[in-house]
């Protein structure tokens, strides 16, 4: 027996501002259930996660009318989310502790007069204690520390801001032909070198959007999707890494990931090799993430991931598509969620303009905290084996 | 440099008390004598409970570096991971640094504010 997922639920995404985050998440559920040709009372487990505003949790099994479920939780490995909840609901599949669960994430940072970055920015008039002064010099959102990481593999391995526009550029190609994606005007590299700075060495266009929405999924055993809506799309294997990362002398922040043994446990467990990954969808908050995640998992040595995304390599044509529907970077930002619904879109074949040809191995990464959490998952449209 | 106004927070208190006379206090364990930032709680080293403040020499290197480029076009602002010399890591930012580089050689400076606390800043040695 494998778990597959059977359904994707995907709300209208990024400046929706009508629905709560409950709401959303409800609606997502609803959705990925009537695609997979199911009905809610169907799923015997929910999986729950939420982003910026601490909603919903377990609450919402009630919100759908959920009853008798054997499974419901709320989970949080922070962006590496996504990975833990699916892979938590395969073995619970496998185990028979539950036959079919949605796993959801939903958000709203975005309020209608705000811009983006004010979502997740923590600016005050005071601040308070030894702590407080991190942000009073200007520590006052993940940017800021994803700019440090990048400047460290900048500096260490003599990667450059064009590298990394590389890889705005061929996400947003990507975008160009992914109808649900939020930004598909498609830039260049110029584009980028010219976009403001966020917080140096990170250019705008070198940033996650910011969305309003929600995203599920469901997952159950291959046996049961066999009469389902839609094609079924095997999970071969998962993985999380969690390194533990100290900030004192010897840190490799900023260098190294959990992608390294989040990835090897997940292709260990699939059975393959990165050179038998067909394209991967990686958690793409800031092009660097892309980047020291494609080093990590091996697709290229530590220290080339700039010279091979200048390659054209991720684009479209190149020898390993990332990111096809556009990812975080122009897409839409569901955290772990942006990654896994393109995986499954891909797998299905249902990409039209994007689709990639060979979709037979696709990789899906989570990252959480600052490059802290990391999860792995191997999506196919095969079963394990076959 | 810009900065808003710091504040004390009955925690860590005593690094302000130590800022107040230009000496860098952070976290020491009771049990191993593993050095920590000022903000750590416990010691990840031995497991020990009891950190003491301790004072640090105030010198490190340069870990790495990022610029704040303020949107109303102020004075750009370099912020900084910085390794001190008993092994802690502190987010802080440079002063009067023009070429940053990994490893370069810093020490530790308290800047006084007209209002709140003073701000901890690095410049070169």
């Amino acid at each position: 027996m494998t778990a597959v997922v059977a359904g994707l639920g995907m709300t209208e995404l990024g400046r929706v501002y009508g629905p709560s985050p409950r709401k959303f998440a409800a609606e997502a559920v609803r959705r990925a259930v009537a695609d997979a040709g199911m009905n809610l009372e169907d799923l015997d487990g929910l999986l729950v996660s939420h982003g910026m505003g601490g909603s919903p949790s377990i609450e919402l099994a009630d919100v759908l009318g959920l009853r008798d479920l054997r499974l419901l939780s709320q989970m949080t490995s922070y962006g590496a989310t996504a990975g833990a909840m699916i892979s938590y609901a395969a073995m619970s599949v496998l185990s028979g502790a539950a036959t079919a669960v949605a796993c959801v994430f939903a958000d709203a940072p975005l309020k209608p007069q705000q811009s983006a970055g004010a979502a997740y920015d923590r600016s005050a008039r005071e601040y308070f204690g030894y702590g407080g002064m991190n942000a009073a010099h200007g520590f006052r959102s993940v940017n800021a520390y994803y700019a440090l990481a990048t400047q460290r593999h900048m500096a260490r391995y003599g990667t450059t801001s064009e590298q990394l526009g590389a890889i705005a550029v061929s996400t947003r190609q990507w975008a160009t032909m992914n109808p649900l994606a939020q930004m598909r005007e498609p830039i260049t590299l110029e584009d980028h070198q010219n976009s403001r700075w966020v917080v140096e060495p990170l250019h705008l266009l070198d940033c996650c959007l910011v969305s309003n929405g929600a995203v599920a999924v469901i997952v159950t055993s291959a046996d049961r999707a066999a009469d389902l809506a839609q094609p079924p799309v095997h999970l071969w294997g998962w993985g999380q890494g969690h390194p533990g990362e100290r900030r004192e002398r010897g840190g490799e922040f900023g260098l190294v990931t959990g992608a390294v043994s989040s990835g090897a446990t997940a292709m260990k467990m699939a059975g393959v090799t990165v050179s038998e990954i067909d394209m991967c969808q990686l958690y793409d908050c800031y092009t660097f993430t892309t980047l020291v995640s494609l080093e990590d998992y091996g697709f290229c040595a530590k220290g080339e991931g700039g010279a091979f995304a200048a390659s054209g390599a991720l684009a479209p044509g190149g020898n390993l598509p990332v990111n096809t529907g556009g990812g975080q970077l122009s897409a839409y930002y569901m955290w772990g969620m942006t990654p896994v619904s393109e995986a499954i879109i891909q797998a299905r074949g249902q990409g039209g303009e994007r689709q990639v040809a060979r979709n037979d191995v696709i990789l899906v990464s989570g990252n959480g905290g600052l490059l802290d959490h990391h999860a792995t998952l191997i999506f196919s449209p095969h079963a394990k084996g076959a | 440099m810009e900065f808003n106004t710091l504040r004390r927070d009955g925690r860590t208190d005593a690094f302000f008390d130590g800022a107040a006379t230009g000496t860098l206090l952070i976290g020491r364990c009771a049990d191993c004598g593993h050095w920590h930032a000022p903000d750590v709680t416990g010691c990840h080293e031995c497991g020990g409970e009891r950190l003491d403040w301790a004072q640090a020499r105030g010198t490190g290197i340069l870990v790495t570096w990022a610029t704040l480029h303020p949107r109303n076009g102020g004075e750009p602002a370099q912020l900084a991971l910085v390794e001190l010399e008993e092994g802690p890591w502190l987010y802080a930012r440079l002063d009067a640094v023009t070429a940053p580089r990994e490893n370069l050689a810093l020490q530790a400076h308290f800047l006084p504010q007209p209002e709140g606390e003073p701000y901890l800043v690095f410049r070169p040695s």
